[in-house]
């Protein structure tokens, strides 16, 4: 056969299989952005929901002590209730800032209750509340991450072409709502 | 932290990226040079030692790679941490937000027993690691600090620090060991063979040769370029996951200021994982070391 010809070929069996190979690539990151965004968003309910969880225990803890601060633990069964039936996105939100409200408020009274900063169960809580709320608050950057790092991906090139393809659209981050960009991370 | 700087902790995450690539690529070369060298003198052909030389490369990173992750806690005289102490219960929950923070699998948290302020990571991989602090750092560092100071090693995790590590000592190892085979196989005779040929080539042998005995030299100090490099990439990276460069600058700050009593400890070929060199006085600090400069460190992560 004539060299030339052969050549030719080999060139082109090259380029073929290293388009392939690119294609392969770069479906396969964009299908794993999109799960660590799936993911992670998971992992922010997971969180919420532990936060929700454990008001029941604290309302347990402190109604011995706090009897007469009738409306700081009503707002916080309130905004708990509200939580547990909220239908939308939004009502979610809003839940979850009134919840945050309310605990605030709550432990800024147990501040006049010497006997039941004393509680072990009271700390401990204290101690699991103040986790959870950081967990929400490094789940939500690391959403906010995995999207910013797959819009990167899918808008610049070569991922444009690849997601125009796949027919791939960016994704929008969450906005952290202002009651908790004063203190982002609360400190123990 | 605003958007400005998070682009200036991202581009200095790059940047420590792109310049591991080149130290590394630095690294193979020299390997393959090596090889070349020794071809050249021994048998005047300079691909045959390659049939030797790759499969010892290979055997040095296995057995480097296949450390116990159990030997180097034990070394460590480390144990799990306690989640009945608070102090070690709150490890546990800020080791869980890196987690989070960087998207990797929990690491299991372990504590050494130390009036150092240290910690180091350790595993073959993320789903398998561990992060371990000392006791000190528990008492001495305050909650931020400890933050950066926990970032810094899930970052090690999530670059696969441990992995690049013990590959490249592997290289080194393979490099002295191929020159030593060299170096002792010539002083019994094999040089003999180019005796009586064209003298002009005299000189490119003894080129080849200074360089086969430089060549462990340089390998050396190129693996400790990019241990100071992985260093720098820790510190931008668990900037970025904290958002709060400040916190490890503190941290480093009171290592640096640290004066512990006792000798520490751990095994020598984890001191490299540590946040802090253990084994040398923090004011050395040169082309061989592991770290950088801690006052250059500082000073990087306030610049973010």
């Amino acid at each position: 056969m004539d060299p030339i010809l052969l050549a030719l070929i080999i060139i082109v069996i090259f380029v073929v299989v290293f388009f392939i190979l690119v294609y392969w690539g770069f479906y396969n990151k964009i299908i794993r952005m999109e799960n660590r965004i799936d993911n992670s968003w998971a992992q922010i309910d997971v969180q919420l929901k532990r936060r929700t969880d454990l008001i029941p225990n604290l309302m347990e803890t402190v109604k011995g002590y706090m009897k007469h601060e009738r409306e700081v633990l009503e707002n916080v069964t309130k905004a708990r209730s509200a939580i547990m039936n909220a239908k939308t996105p939004q009502e979610n939100i809003d839940a979850d800032n009134m919840l945050t409200g309310a605990l605030k408020s709550l432990f800024a009274v147990a501040e006049n209750y010497p006997d039941l900063k004393a509680n072990q169960n009271f700390l401990n809580l204290q101690d699991e509340l103040t986790n959870t709320e950081n967990k929400i608050a490094y789940s939500r950057q690391h959403y906010n991450d995995s999207v910013l790092a797959y819009n990167n991906t899918i808008e610049t090139f070569p991922g444009l072409w690849f997601a125009k393809r796949m027919n791939r659209k960016t994704r929008d981050m969450l906005t952290i709502p202002e009651a908790e960009k004063a203190v982002p991370k609360v400190k123990f | 932290m605003d958007m400005d700087k998070k682009l200036l902790v991202e581009d200095q995450i790059r940047r420590n990226k792109r310049l591991t690539i080149v130290v590394c690529t630095l690294m193979a070369l020299l390997f393959i040079a090596v090889i070349f060298a020794i071809g050249y003198i021994y048998f005047r052909n300079i691909y045959i030692p390659l049939i030797f030389a790759i499969p010892i490369a290979l055997i040095y990173v296995l057995t480097t790679y296949s450390f116990s992750v159990k030997t180097v806690l034990a070394a460590a005289k480390a144990r799990p941490a306690n989640p009945n102490n608070r102090e070690e219960k709150l490890l546990i929950y800020k080791v869980e937000d890196m987690a989070i923070a960087s998207g990797l699998p929990k690491p299991k948290v372990y504590v050494q027993d130390s009036d150092n302020i240290n910690a180091f990571a350790t595993g073959k991989k993320p789903e398998d690691s561990v992060i371990c602090i000392t006791t000190g750092a528990l008492r001495k560092l305050n909650s931020e600090e400890l933050e950066g100071v926990i970032s810094h090693e899930m970052s090690h995790i999530q670059n696969r620090d441990i992995l690049i590590a013990t590959v490249t000592i592997g290289v080194v190892g393979a490099i002295s060991l191929i020159a030593e085979i060299l170096f002792y196989s010539m002083l019994w005779g094999g040089a003999g063979r180019s005796r009586g040929k064209n003298d002009g080539n005299a000189i490119l042998i003894i080129i080849a040769i200074l360089f086969v005995i430089l060549a462990p030299i340089f390998a050396r100090l190129t693996y400790l370029a990019i241990s100071r490099r992985r260093e720098y990439l820790a510190d931008s990276n668990g900037a970025y996951l904290t958002r709060n460069p400040e916190g490890l600058a503190k941290a480093l700050e009171k290592i640096k200021n640290d004066h512990p009593q006792g000798k520490p400890k751990g095994s020598k070929t984890v001191a490299p994982l540590y946040i802090a060199n253990p084994f040398k006085s923090m004011s050395v600090s040169s082309i061989w070391s592991t770290h950088p400069p801690i006052d250059k460190r500082i000073e990087k992560l306030r610049s973010m």
